[in-house]
């Protein structure tokens, strides 16, 4: 067992190389704001000197106007709230069920080798074939674009939490065997708390399906919201308006990502491989 | 001494889609309370089917396995080790050990929670109590999964290579650890190895087995002089000992190759 020890004497060469560490780091970031900068300068002068038109590629300056606009009538909140209010429900809806159904498989082998092929048909089946068919069942509106979301999401999790469960090593399942389990406890002592970090990444996935599913319900049948936008200012040839929606939508799912990889800080370092 | 186990003509098959595997054939033998017998024999014959068997995960084809005077095998007398620790890293060490008290919920459960500490105290862990498994070397892993069995107060140990997974340095440490721990314990325990010398310098009687389907070839009681599986090996007997075993394995080796 080795000891950390607290402050240790570094020596000289130990001090140059957490310099260069420090100067590595310092160059990928400074080249990543650079990279930005460099290409919203660039964009913003080209669009100014009218080399491109920004009628057809927007410029950052009018992205910014426009999501002041939006802003200051309030339509800025209204929009995003919606898609995001479609988006968390389909993600929580698509992410429990998923996970119960792949619960459901692992329980019982018989079940589970029956749904087998039609959970892979389901899977390779792209879901906005399905559009039309949602919209005749549940009517258009929000029902549709969350009952999409859902679709697009919940194959994947099942799909994914049912291969971590099955991958769970036979000898652990073997020793709560023999300290008599049944299987309830093997799932909640072993299987569920040994699969957290799959659980985790299928979250990362989820967080970018689920985009993909409200936004593609909001293309097929929408009154409001940010993929709502896009489609009406692609239609009206108000370019800006699509950029600043687009824009929106970035920042969203990003802030909507950094949560779950705080999960994944909080879970993902209590598992290796044991 | 009264017997803890005995098999007596025990016959096992295993089922697959293609055939139908003899793997025990006719198996006798009688485990003593308090002692330590090993069991070898070549790679494959069915060592740890005899294991399976005892801990009640599977059922003989044929024969009778009488466990304390039962023949319904009660799984909460048997402590079972496995070659691999199998420590749940999410769990603290503590968490770890009491993972069998927490299955089987038994009556006297403060009591056991109390055994379970003054083990952790006696055999050195107690420092790592709240630490996850990640946090411990190899042999100390091989411990704590030693103490994680034994917390249930297990009449039998059953012990599956439990040092096959360690460098060998740490093996004959952990093995004199093992050892020592099960003796103070007065425990009665059952090791499958092929490593002849690990079941010479730990036991008080070694079973060999042929290759499949395994008959048992010869019953050796040893008393071999030394305090520690590590002072057995000087006895002047273990070479001889050595020998003979390696005789035996080998030759079922070469009657499997023919």
């Amino acid at each position: 067992m080795k000891k950390k020890e607290k402050k240790p004497n570094f020596s000289k060469s130990h001090k140059l190389y957490v310099r260069r560490l420090r100067r590595d780091k310092f160059i990928v970031i400074f080249f990543r704001i650079f990279v930005l900068v460099a290409f919203l300068g660039l964009w913003e002068l080209l669009t100014y000197y009218k080399v491109l038109d920004p009628f057809f590629v927007s410029s950052p300056s009018r992205i910014i106007k426009q999501i002041g606009t939006m802003a200051s009538n309030g339509t800025l909140f209204s929009h995003s709230w919606i898609t995001l209010y479609e988006t968390l429900i389909g993600f929580g809806i698509a992410t429990a069920l998923g996970y119960l159904i792949a619960v459901l498989l692992w329980w019982n082998e018989k079940v589970r080798k029956i749904f087998e092929p039609y959970i892979v048909v389901l899977n390779s089946l792209p879901k906005i074939a399905l559009g039309p068919v949602i919209i005749l069942w549940v009517g258009a509106g929000t029902n549709a674009i969350v009952l999409m979301c859902v679709l697009i999401c919940i194959v994947i999790t099942t799909m994914s939490m049912l291969s971590a469960f099955l991958s769970v090593e036979e000898g652990k399942i073997l020793l709560l065997k023999s300290m008599n389990a049944n299987k309830f406890q093997i799932l909640f002592k072993l299987v569920l708390p040994s699969t957290m970090p799959e659980f985790i990444s299928v979250l990362k996935i989820n967080v970018g399906m689920s985009w993909v599913g409200s936004i593609m319900g909001e293309y097929l049948t929408s009154k409001a919201g940010l993929g709502y936008l896009i489609v009406y200012g692609g239609q009206i040839f108000k370019i800006d308006l699509v950029m600043a929606a687009t824009v929106i939508l970035c920042i969203l799912a990003f802030a909507m990502y950094y949560f779950v990889s705080l999960l994944e800080k909080h879970y993902g370092t209590s598992r290796g491989k044991g | 001494m009264e017997n803890l186990l005995s098999f007596s003509q025990v016959n096992y098959f295993y089922q697959t889609k293609k055939d139908e595997i003899f793997a025990l054939n006719n198996i006798n033998f009688d485990i003593e309370e308090e002692s330590f017998s090993s069991i070898v024999g070549p790679s494959g014959c069915g060592k740890t089917t005899i294991l399976s068997l005892t801990a009640g995960l599977l059922k003989p084809s044929s024969g009778k396995i009488v466990l304390d005077g039962e023949e319904q095998i009660d799984s909460k007398k048997i402590g079972y080790m496995f070659q691999r620790d199998h420590l749940f890293n999410w769990r603290s060490v503590w968490k770890n050990i009491t993972l069998g008290i927490e299955i089987q919920k038994p009556q006297n459960k403060e009591e056991k929670l109390a055994f379970a500490e003054e083990l952790l105290k006696k055999y050195d862990l107690i420092g790592f109590k709240n630490k996850k498994p990640t946090a411990l070397s190899g042999g100390m892993r091989q411990r704590v999964a030693l103490i994680r069995t034994l917390a249930m107060e297990p009449k039998l140990l059953l012990l599956d290579e439990p040092f096959s997974a360690l460098d060998y340095q740490t093996r004959l440490s952990v093995c004199d650890d093992v050892y020592d721990i099960i003796k103070t314990e007065k425990k009665t325990a059952m090791l499958v190895t092929h490593d002849i010398s690990e079941a010479l310098s730990m036991s008080d009687k070694i079973v060999v087995l042929s290759s499949r389907p395994a008959t048992v070839k010869d019953t050796l009681k040893l008393s071999l002089q030394g305090e520690t599986p590590l002072k057995k090996r000087e006895d002047p007997e273990f070479s001889s000992l050595f020998d003979y075993l390696w005789r035996q394995l080998s030759n079922e080796e070469k009657g499997k190759e023919t």
